[in-house]
């Protein structure tokens, strides 16, 4: 991996090669710290949705992610298929939703990001992160977005919320949550390791791993339900109130 | 005494229902654990002196003037709220954290809750529930449900939990409550009316709001396979699941054939879904990848389910039925 100190001409992402680090208005893609629960096409979605800010190339729009090595690798290698220059944290930490919206809002003050897209589908608790990481860095937020257009200062956006579909235009600095697809993926290749990330550390980002351990969360293991009774009991939250049926 | 905090939205003149499920919730909750239970609605009233006032401060203030807001106080007092607080806002409303943030901000820095309780469903509840979250840095809970009688709890699907013996706040999107015996008469309870300071946040405008086709990004959606789309016990079942779910029924060519969904309703294999529930009802070749939740009935115990939160496997009319007699018993 690179490091993250000026330009870097060896590196087989362009768009990565051409990254300084300097203050600005750069748009962050946050991929999140573990791998699509599925399928890659919603984390295409929003490196193609990102790379729309950055038509040429040029390193304005990056993709962030963070987590092991191997996630690392799969995150820097699809943001190289979409042009988009990729930033990483490798760490083992597990944290909840506000341990990782530290770790965003550190990079994204670090690399100069002042809109943040986060892709929310490819993980299920991955959306209430907008909220944390918009709070952290004192930014609007918009979460459920379906549809997102820059036009020069101006972001316009459509979000799905209930029932109605909203337009809104976005100014300024904010975190978005994008809900967009890519093409379906049914195979990919193995991703090669990750020469064209650039490596961020928690210490330089200003941040105590041990600190941050204070929002640690193991994860839950995950069983698929396989009696009537229990997924009833899954479904139930999902019941419309009465009045609402 | 500690506070239970219920952040309500109106849906006209009237409390919406996914905030009263997260309200009786909170009676629960308060009753067990021996706190105060406020129940919370932002409002904007254009005439109201604090929409051109500029202090920087939360203040008491004179009752704004909104249509319904005398009913919506007595129906949250028969809800068991003990106090409601009305928070006047400087900006219209709408459920985007940019319009009402700064107002529900205020409210939550002046109770200093333990716990924040959000209607799952309710039109804020995604906008402001995280937030409200980050903002007081606590635990969060989603699709979580009362639970206990003496000593009640909440807890969410993953595992997460409140406790009465827990340090620090947490913040609950509530799914499932209880019900509660409503009083029938009007009751007293102490009303607390707040100018709130702060103006929406101008970096998020609002153009235009109308009502989705199909969501396809946010709700429920319950898939007819092909295989079952001309069996008319497990359309009646698919119809009858999705009404409780307040969820679209959608399906293949075949469904429509049969008449059991619209044209509007058809999807594909490559149709990208993002809801947070997909029930798949029969051999539904549809691409799941952006579902929060994913429940299959009728699958075949080769089926793949990895991702997959739980699978009714065996014929699809039995398990779809006796899933749904379950459903109707909660």
């Amino acid at each position: 991996m690179s490091t993250a100190e000026g330009q870097h001409p060896g590196a087989d992402n362009e768009a990565t090669a051409r990254l300084t680090i300097t203050p600005g208005s750069r748009i962050a893609l946050w991929l999140g710290n573990q791998g699509p629960a599925r399928s890659i096409r919603w984390l295409d979605g929003a490196l193609k949705t990102v790379a729309k800010f950055d038509p040429n190339k040029t390193g304005r729009a990056i993709a962030l992610a963070a987590g092991s090595t191997s996630w690392l690798d799969l995150a820097a290698d699809r943001a190289r298929h979409a042009g988009v220059a990729s930033a990483g944290v490798q760490t083992e930490l597990q944290l909840d939703y506000l341990g990782w919206a530290q770790i965003v809002a550190a990079a994204t003050r670090h690399l100069g990001a002042s809109t943040i897209l986060v892709d929310e589908a490819s993980r299920p608790e991955r959306w209430v992160e907008v909220a944390a990481i918009a709070e952290l860095l004192d930014a609007a937020q918009l979460t459920h977005v379906v549809k997102l257009a820059p036009d020069k200062d101006v972001i316009h956006a459509s979000r799905i919320v209930g029932g109605q579909l909203q337009t809104v235009r976005v100014r300024g600095t904010a975190v978005i949550g994008v809900r967009i697809a890519g093409a379906p993926v049914d195979e990919y290749p193995t991703p090669m390791p990750a020469t064209s990330m650039l490596q961020l550390q928690l210490e330089m980002l200003g941040l105590d791993p041990v600190v941050l351990g204070h929002r640690s969360q193991p994860p839950r293991s995950h069983q698929p339900k396989k009696t009537v009774e229990r997924i009833a009991e899954h479904l139930v939250v999902h019941l419309a109130p009465h009045g609402a049926r | 005494m500690a506070a239970v905090l219920v952040h309500v939205d109106l849906v006209g003149d009237r409390p919406d229902a996914s905030s009263l499920v997260a309200l009786a919730a909170g009676r629960h909750v308060a009753s067990s654990w021996g706190a105060t239970l406020y129940a919370a609605v932002v409002v904007h009233d254009p005439h109201h002196s604090n929409v051109t006032s500029n202090h920087d401060d939360i203040a008491a203030t004179s009752m704004p003037n909104v249509p319904g807001l005398a009913q919506a106080e007595s129906a949250l007092a028969r809800a068991g709220a003990d106090k409601v607080v009305i928070a006047v806002s400087r900006g219209p409303i709408s459920p985007l954290w940019s319009a009402v943030g700064n107002a529900w901000r205020g409210v939550v820095d002046h109770l200093r809750p333990r716990l924040v309780l959000f209607g799952a469903d309710a039109p804020s509840a995604a906008e402001l529930g995280p937030r409200t979250a980050a903002r007081i840095g606590a635990r969060l809970l989603l699709r979580a449900r009362a639970t206990g009688i003496d000593d009640v709890e909440l807890r969410d699907r993953d595992g997460g939990y409140a406790r009465v013996g827990d340090g620090g706040a947490a913040v609950a999107l509530i799914g499932r409550a209880p019900a509660l015996d409503l009083v029938d008469d009007d009751c007293d309870v102490d009303v607390v009316v707040l100018a709130m300071p702060g103006e929406p946040d101008d970096r998020i405008e609002l153009v235009t709001s109308s009502p989705a086709e199909i969501a396809y990004a946010s709700g429920t959606m319950v898939v007819l396979g092909d295989d079952v789309a001309a069996d008319p016990r497990v359309i009646a079942g698919a119809r009858r699941l999705a009404r409780m779910l307040d969820a679209h029924v959608v399906g293949g060519a075949a469904a429509v054939r049969s008449g059991a969904i619209s044209n509007g309703g058809v999807i594909d294999k490559t149709t990208p879904l993002a809801p947070e529930l997909i029930v798949t009802i029969g051999g539904v070749q549809v691409d799941v990848a952006g579902a929060t939740s994913v429940i299959k009935v009728g699958a075949s115990p080769a089926t793949r389910i990895a991702g997959v939160d739980g699978v009714v496997a065996g014929p699809v009319e039995a398990g779809l039925a006796e899933l749904v007699k379950k459903l109707e018993a909660s």
